[in-house]
């Protein structure tokens, strides 16, 4: 006993004089601070288990994180890793000199050829015009060959709706190949029952003058078919914009080139 | 005390077998992931394949052969663009190696767009015979995700009279929203169309929801397939950036289902 209380006696004269010493941890438990620290412990349990709590709820939200994020971006990185599935090469110089080798060669080249004459012949000399509906431009070709490009009015993408919902009218240009069914010089405007009903105006009966309308359409007008026309405009100010009902609208001098370019059957590309 | 000292390893216990859990169905998913493209290329294989044996078959060494091969891509872009050339409709040429993606009518090219990156499925770029007869016949669009509206339709009421009308005002051709696309092909073959131009921090946001949407549609499909034991479907894919117009107007133009010829 009184070696032992020798010894805790220097122990604590120790502590006193170096608190950052290597052995503190050793005498802790017997250190009068860290016994009424220990006493403490119970109050600050909580904040403890508050903490702790904490760490596991964000622990597992970044392990749930960490899987989503494997298996939707990881795994598919994965799936273009997998090995088999390019077959080997060959270079053989010898089976270059076979006669089945050349015979499979001649006919593959034949049909290349086929393939080509066959394709590149839809693409005629002929003069055509092409219509971006989404940019609002034309681009006018003779013998292959852009001479003429400029601003278009396409279809709206308006709906037309009546009160009642009975009829409906979708103002769209349409797309595809068409071609010039007639051309006609200074057109008149027979003014189809949308035009009145947009305009809340009561429809006059079919062939009424009242549909009739001179001057709007410029001095030319193409038809491409189910009453659909390439035409002139008053409302210049809205070329390279979509708000037609459907037919594509020139300005007067683009108007007269495509007019005189294209000829009856000649193509019309609209996309 | 003592409940506490009881309840610790239970805990831990608990979440261990979790862990071990988790880990074990990331684990299984994966390697059913990864084992999907070699499913793939067996029905691409099983399907497409060049004969080479019996009276009219090649002969494998040929088949193999790096200028065949070459002759016979070639051949099958060709005979696709022969096909879709047909009819009237527009359709959507890609050809991977001189980077451009032509919009087609009946053979004649009615705009062409220059991609500026692009990245193809293993499974489409190897040199696999069975592969290039499969591009020989053109890809038909079957469903497409977009972050644009392929028609913006404007709904209209009429007016009941001429005191309701009002003249049409100039549209709105300022909307710039974020181009991107996902076509999906007959077949399970998927083309991205990214654009290319710097996207808006706001649109970074709408673009990550629609990659999102995606990704979680396909995982959503593949883990109901794990479950059940089955292999996920793999879609080989074809991604490309191009300018945000041409992406536009490429989108717009192509049908519903519309078609495409991928030259690779």
């Amino acid at each position: 006993m009184e070696n032992e209380k020798i010894i805790n006696d220097g122990a604590q004269a120790d502590i006193g004089k170096n608190t950052d010493g290597a052995n503190v941890g050793n005498v802790e438990s017997i250190n009068p601070k860290n016994i009424s620290a220990e006493e403490d412990h119970p109050r600050r349990k909580p904040v403890y288990k508050f903490l702790r709590v904490v760490l596991i709820f964000f622990s597992s939200i970044f392990v749930i994180l960490a899987s989503v994020i494997f298996i939707l971006y990881i795994v598919p990185v994965l799936m273009e890793r997998h090995p088999d599935n390019k077959s080997e090469l060959s270079d053989n110089k010898d089976l270059k000199k076979d006669t089945e080798y050349k015979k499979q060669i001649g006919l593959i080249n034949k049909d290349i050829q086929r393939l080509s004459v066959k394709y590149n012949a839809y693409t005629s000399g002929q003069s055509y015009i092409v219509v971006n509906t989404t940019e609002n431009r034309f681009y006018l070709y003779t013998n292959k060959k852009l001479i003429r490009e400029g601003f278009c009015s396409t279809g709206s993408l308006t709906m037309l709706k009546t009160d009642r919902g009975d009829k409906v009218y979708v103002f769209k240009t349409p797309k595809g190949k068409r071609s010039i069914h007639g051309k006609i010089t200074n057109p008149s405007w027979n003014r189809p029952d949308w035009s009145f009903i947009e305009e809340g105006l009561p429809i006059p009966p079919k062939n009424s003058p009242a549909r009739y309308e001179s001057g709007v359409l410029g001095n030319y007008a193409m038809s491409i078919g189910d009453g659909y026309l390439i035409h002139g405009t008053i409302y210049k100010r809205f070329l390279g914009m979509p708000v037609t009902h459907g037919c594509v609208r020139l300005n007067d001098e683009d108007l007269e080139a495509v007019y005189n370019t294209l000829n009856i059957g000649s193509k019309v590309y609209i996309f | 005390m003592a409940p506490e000292i009881k309840k610790e390893p239970h805990r831990k216990v608990t979440l261990i077998v979790l862990i071990s859990l988790l880990a074990a169905f990331l684990i299984y998913y994966s390697v059913m992931s990864v084992m999907s493209p070699a499913r793939k290329l067996e029905e691409i294989r099983k399907e497409y394949s060049l004969k080479t044996s019996g009276k009219d078959g090649i002969d494998k060494k040929i088949v193999n052969d790096s200028d065949y091969l070459r002759l016979l891509k070639e051949k099958a872009f060709l005979q696709s663009k022969t096909l879709m050339a047909v009819t009237d409709s527009i359709y959507l040429t890609l050809n991977m190696l001189d980077s451009t993606a032509n919009l087609e009518i009946s053979g004649v090219v009615v705009h062409k767009a220059k991609m500026s990156k692009m990245e193809i499925s293993k499974i489409l770029s190897g040199n696999e015979n069975a592969v290039f007869s499969m591009l020989s016949t053109p890809f038909t669009i079957s469903s497409a995700l977009s972050t644009i509206k392929k028609e913006p339709v404007l709904i209209k009421y009429a007016p009941k009279d001429t005191s309701e009308y009002k003249p049409d005002v100039m549209p709105d051709t300022s909307i710039a929203e974020p181009v991107c696309y996902i076509l999906e092909m007959k077949g399970g073959i998927r083309i991205y169309v990214y654009q290319d131009d710097a996207v808006k921090t706001k649109d970074k946001i709408s673009l990550l929801r629609f990659d999102l949407t995606d990704r979680i549609k396909d995982t959503w499909i593949a883990l109901k397939r794990v479950a059940v034991a089955k292999l996920p479907e793999y879609h080989p894919f074809i991604k490309i950036r191009l300018p945000r117009t041409d992406a536009k107007i490429i989108y717009r133009a192509l049908p519903k289902n519309g078609q495409i010829a991928v030259f690779s």
